[in-house]
């Protein structure tokens, strides 16, 4: 038992070391919701760019582009595409944070395009019929009836893939940025310690996901007024 | 009021309407009746372009309303239509599903609305769900709200999907009471539906359509006791 302490003292406390991890939580909660700001707002528009249809139906030009993002974003490695911005694309930029979160950023906005697109598709299309008979263009239809209603449905998706979002940026040791993990990490190699760092950091990330899935279990909650019967 | 000119509408091989020719004068009770797959509700739902037709011809109050030029919201202020699956807006209460079109399209303002639906709710005795969801309501009372919400926008005609198609046998009755009452008010009423007896009753016209066309165009008491195309005979032999 006094083993365990010792080990816990001298992972987190012995040396201010916590104020490491403490550093280490602020980047990976910076990046990820910076990265989540930027998912939700490039994966908003390239749903609606992927839906867009001409008058006869045929797909947009800036439909074919979104899909084209949506596939390749989602058919390659996030480590890949974070080395690629890193070391190629923005080279020359010296603020990690900003490509770290412009790279989750535009990897996130392709999962919640197809999770917009997929809410937006559950709303039954009787609602949009009944919205133009009654002369409402199409642009109100979506604003009053549809989004409203697709929200709901896209919440619980959306909060998954924040979930998946915060653990996912990980990875950003990989380009030299010390996030919780990367902090871990090398702490396990100067105590020769290999589980206490990493299980404790465990834990702060099952909390951080916790509480983020709480709040929207409230929210989903509120949304729901709607269905009672 | 309406006149279909040589209307066509394919989906994709699949020829709907073949060449459907029609005039609607104001405050008519026009009934179409068929076999399902004859192209009735298409019909219906080409006049006011919730299908676009693929050619022919669509004229509402002296406008060609299939011309690309015409806007087509406007035009649809005036067409007031009722659906099967009544599709009442899910996330609105009862009142909002009303005032939502005349105040967004600025027709009437929040207070005005407001007051014109309460009395429409009391027409069809419903005043007291106007703070309830849809969710709430029965099939009977939701399509009762939808005719309430086409109502509020003060339409010059009225279009009717199946409207009882998809309630319980026992809801049937209150809803084709408020459109029985909805035609003696002067109503100009399209009615796409499989109830001979509000057909007879009410209708001024009843059209008989198969296989995408008007097969047989006549009043109610010449339709039923004397139809002439022996499809039609067959049909009726059916349904009545």
């Amino acid at each position: 038992m006094q083993n365990i302490w010792q080990h816990i003292y001298a992972a987190f406390i012995e040396a201010d070391r916590w104020k490491l991890y403490l550093k280490g939580l602020g980047v990976t909660l910076e990046v990820s919701f910076f990265a989540a700001l930027l998912g939700i707002l490039i994966g908003t528009i390239a749903a609606f760019l992927k839906l867009s249809t001409r008058k006869n139906g045929s797909k947009t030009i800036a439909s074919r582009i979104a899909s084209a993002y949506i596939d390749i974003i989602r058919g390659t490695p996030t480590t890949v595409q974070l080395l690629i911005m890193w070391s190629g694309i923005l080279a020359t930029c010296k603020n990690s944070v900003l490509i770290a979160s412009l790279t989750f950023g535009i990897n996130s906005g392709a999962y919640v395009a197809e999770i917009v697109r997929a809410g937006i598709l559950a709303v039954d299309k009787g609602q949009m019929e009944a919205g133009r008979s009654l002369g409402l263009n199409k642009f109100q239809t979506m604003r009053y009836i549809i989004i409203p209603q697709a929200f709901k449905s896209i919440l619980p998706p959306l909060g998954n893939e924040f979930i998946v979002l915060i653990k996912e940026t990980s990875i950003v040791g990989y380009v030299g940025m010390s996030d919780l993990t990367r902090v871990a990490n090398q702490m396990t190699s100067k105590l020769f310690d290999v589980f206490t760092p990493l299980l404790g950091i465990a834990f702060i990330y099952f909390v951080l996901t916790k509480v983020l899935s709480i709040l929207l279990a409230k929210l989903e909650r509120r949304l729901r007024k709607s269905d009672n019967r | 009021m309406i006149i279909v000119k040589d209307l066509h509408k394919s989906f994709e091989d699949n020829q709907v309407l073949k060449g459907v020719s029609y005039h609607i004068h104001p405050g008519e009770k026009i009934v179409v009746v068929g076999p399902s797959g004859s192209g009735k509700s298409t019909f219906l739902r080409c006049l006011n372009l919730l299908e676009r037709p693929t050619s022919g011809e669509i004229w509402f109050d002296g406008q060609n309303i299939t011309d690309p030029k015409i806007d087509i919201n406007k035009v649809r202020q005036h067409m007031g239509m009722v659906f099967q699956h009544f599709n009442l807006f899910n996330n609105l209460t009862i009142m909002n599903n009303i005032t939502l079109a005349p105040v967004k399209l600025k027709l009437m303002g929040e207070e005005e609305a407001k007051e014109n639906a309460l009395k429409l709710l009391k027409r069809v005795g419903l005043e007291e769900k106007a703070d309830a969801y849809p969710a709430s309501l029965s099939g009977g009372q939701k399509q009762r709200i939808a005719i309430v919400r086409s109502l509020a926008m003060n339409p010059r005609v009225m279009l009717f999907d199946e409207p009882t198609s998809a309630l319980d046998p026992e809801m049937v009755g209150e809803v084709l009471e408020v459109m029985k009452e909805l035609a003696e008010s002067g109503m100009t009423m399209v009615v796409v539906t499989h109830e001979m007896g509000f057909a007879r009753e009410v209708g001024t016209k009843v059209l008989f359509m198969d296989g995408g066309n008007i097969v047989e165009e006549n009043t109610p008491q010449e339709f039923f006791t004397n139809p002439q195309s022996p499809r039609l005979q067959e049909f009726l032999s059916k349904v009545l």
